[in-house]
């Protein structure tokens, strides 16, 4: 296998261009617009055989993909932030026409006020929109969640669409080193899209999607969702299977980390996950038994897994790279809610809200969370949300509100 | 683990500086990884790169807080503080500066620690290229020298970055042989273990808050760009020569930033503390009555106030 350095961003173009996709609608937004610049340039040039149209906006790319995938078509699109939400409206149609397509999202956090870097208020707000989310910490794991996300899509038992998040700059423009896949290799995992219940012929229209008044259709067509999104907890088991098997490289729905005989355990989503690993092991050389659980596979909810995990802890602590207003962090609340019935449920549960808008965690960040997680779990009350802010970010924002004439 | 951080402006390189030492280290053998950070500014606003080696899989990402090297691209930068170039600095850090002064010059005009060493690349790259931007392939090897990677890695991983640029062929071959250059004068250094502070639980801090009235992000400070004197960032400046100027407002017009103003007689005032140096007047003047020339002193063209 070859392996070279390269962006999240890139190899996610990737991980299209292995699944042989067949079309790709496009709208440019950082930092996503890599990844279909280099899907123009391999079409342009013959490397994918896919049609690649440049859209008048995320809201018309959403509906030419969804569109194009119920007639039989294998697509591809990627957005990030403002665009995702800008297609917001479509996206709850795609999983109910049951488009199995696949969005790649580059995490950037939400206006106003504007920024570029990342956090998860983008991906999570489409946490109910019937995609099924896959959130990847390194670039490779982009690519494979790709390959895999068309597999679980595609299956007779789920047919919902899948969003692949990488977070913006952290990942999409960072460079490691990416084993690619041979091609052979992934159509044996990934073999050709043939729906058999998809497609359009002009002798025998058919309406997708259609009205139903009345709460009974409706009720009837949204459970099927939800039913076929539980079903992706299997599948995905079975493709992570295939996959380890072909490629070398398994992927879990949640992944451990040092959790042998942690007491207490860090929860992260996404590439911010490489970092707490890190303060793992720093907090490990101090004596402290501590360990990360990563949530990999957010929709469906992972319940089973996180409750084995986390079952007899002293502490847990949520970092949430999100912030709901007036609630805290989105993934404290689920994780609450999957261990409310649990016996053996940890002492205490602490909610951290950071990395907002790419604000960098230090390594003295880490080390505090962890510090008044145990202490938590000793006092056996929860903590938070602790909205983490430092003495010396405080003193560059008064700096700037001073120049912006904020404080006058 | 080898961390280095590549300060520069945009448009000087710092970014491909950085990814052609991360294909070194990576073609070397060393797990690598490399990134950017910059905003949404443009040419000669303040960019970092950071580059990452080492034998076990790198866990950190982004900022680098404690480098073991740092490659300033621009020595404007230092006087700089939005840059940032000092931080994590210590006695143990190899810090590089792209200059003609001498080392103990850049020591005692930014007062900064770190074992310092100069190389006047801007101006290797005027000579041999005749650009003043065509230095990330330099500054890849002088970083690459630094941290103690081979040659032939190098040469290696020029070709692939520069190439993945669109660089012609022959050109990418005359970067090879001017780079190899930088890297042979450059003097090695040890790598001095710089001890890391060992971490300390940060004390949460509750910032004072201001009325939910002004609970979002304004400017209400009319004209503050004023404040932000960005003329540090030119490596030329455009400079007037009065009796070919006739009179035309061009320069006026195309000025990105708004810093050419015409006095009574029709002619180019250019407010030198916010002019970023990009030579757009130079070029579109019809006349070449306005002229680039390079600042001097080590490229310091514009100290803020």
């Amino acid at each position: 296998m070859d392996s070279q350095m390269m962006t999240g961003n890139l190899a996610a173009a990737w991980g299209a261009r292995l699944a042989d996709v067949d079309y790709i609608p496009a709208f440019p937004i950082t930092p996503q617009t890599e990844i279909v610049e280099a899907l123009a340039k391999w079409c342009e040039r013959g490397d994918l055989a896919a049609r690649f149209v440049s859209m008048d906006s995320e809201h018309s790319m959403m509906t030419a993909a969804g569109a194009a995938e119920v007639a039989g078509a294998r697509v591809f699109t990627a957005t990030s932030s403002q665009g995702l939400l800008h297609a917001f409206e479509v996206l709850y149609s795609i999983s109910g026409w049951r488009a199995p397509l696949v969005l790649v999202n580059v995490s950037r956090a939400l206006a106003a006020p504007i920024t570029l870097e990342s956090d998860h208020n983008d991906v999570l707000a489409a946490r109910d929109a019937g995609f099924l989310q896959i959130h990847a910490e390194t670039c490779q794991e982009v690519l494979d969640s790709i390959l895999m996300a068309y597999r679980i899509a595609e299956d007779e038992r789920v047919m919902l669409p899948v969003i692949v998040n990488l977070d913006g700059f952290t990942l999409s423009f960072t460079r490691e080193p990416v084993s690619l896949p041979d091609p052979d290799m992934v159509r044996r995992f990934l073999p050709p899209f043939r729906p058999s219940h998809l497609g359009f012929t002009a002798s025998s229209p058919q309406a997708l999607g259609v009205a139903v008044i009345g709460g009974t259709s409706y009720a009837y067509f949204r459970h099927q969702v939800h039913l076929a999104a539980r079903n992706a907890l299997e599948v995905h088991r079975e493709a992570a299977e295939s996959f380890h098997a072909l490629f070398g490289r398994r992927y879990d729905l949640v992944e451990g980390y040092r959790l042998e005989d942690a007491d207490d355990v860090l929860v992260m989503t996404n590439a911010g996950a490489s970092k707490g690993k890190a303060a793992v092991d720093a907090a490990r050389a101090q004596g402290q038994r501590v360990g990360l659980l990563r949530l990999r596979v957010v929709r469906p909810w992972p319940a089973e897994a996180i409750r084995q995990a986390l079952r007899g802890r002293r502490g847990v602590a949520v970092l949430d790279q999100n912030l709901a207003p007036g609630q805290g962090g989105i993934l404290y609340q689920e994780v609450a809610a999957c261990l409310y019935h649990e016996v053996l449920r940890p002492q205490a549960l602490c909610s951290f809200i950071g990395g907002l808008g790419g604000q960098n965690i230090s390594a003295g960040e880490f080390q505090a969370i962890f510090e008044q997680t145990a202490e938590a779990g000793v006092a056996g009350t929860g903590l938070g949300p602790v909205l983490l802010y430092s003495a010396e970010e405080h003193r560059e924002m008064t700096q700037l509100q001073m120049l912006a004439g904020g404080n006058a | 683990m080898y961390a280095v951080r590549f300060h520069g402006r945009g448009g000087q390189g710092a970014k491909t500086a950085s990814r052609i030492l991360g294909t070194a280290a990576f073609l070397s053998g060393y797990v690598a990884q490399d990134s950017p950070i910059y905003g949404a500014e443009r040419r000669g606003a303040p960019v970092a790169a950071f580059t990452r080696f080492g034998r076990e899989p790198i866990r950190e990402r982004g900022v680098i807080a404690y480098p073991d090297l740092v490659v300033v691209a621009d020595a404007s930068l230092l006087e700089d503080p939005a840059a940032r170039v000092s931080d994590g600095i210590t006695d143990q850090t190899i810090l590089f500066v792209n200059s003609p002064l001498h080392a103990e010059q850049i020591r005692t005009q930014s007062k900064l620690p770190g074992r310092i060493m100069t190389l006047g690349v801007t101006e290797i790259a005027l000579q041999h290229f005749g650009q003043r931007e065509a230095i990330s392939a330099l500054l890849g090897a002088v970083a690459a020298r630094l941290a103690g990677l081979q040659q032939e890695p190098l040469r290696q991983a020029i070709a692939r970055e520069l190439g993945d640029l669109g660089v012609a062929p022959p050109i990418i071959e005359r970067n090879q042989t001017v780079a190899l250059m930088c890297y042979e004068s450059v003097q090695v250094m040890a790598r001095e273990s710089a001890a890391e502070p060992a971490t300390r639980a940060t004390i949460f801090h509750t910032p004072v808050y201001e009325s939910p009235c002004r609970g979002t992000a304004r400017i209400s400070a009319s004209g503050n760009s004023v404040l932000r004197e960005t003329g540090g960032w030119r490596t030329f400046r455009p400079v007037l020569v009065a009796d070919k100027c006739n009179g035309c407002w061009l320069c006026f017009v195309y000025c990105p930033d708004g810093v050419i103003a015409m006095n009574q007689d029709d002619r180019p005032v250019v407010d030198y503390a916010h002019c970023k140096g990009c030579q757009i007047c130079v070029h579109e003047c019809p006349t070449h009555a306005l002229v680039a020339e390079r600042e001097q002193e080590g490229g310091v063209a514009w100290t803020a106030k």
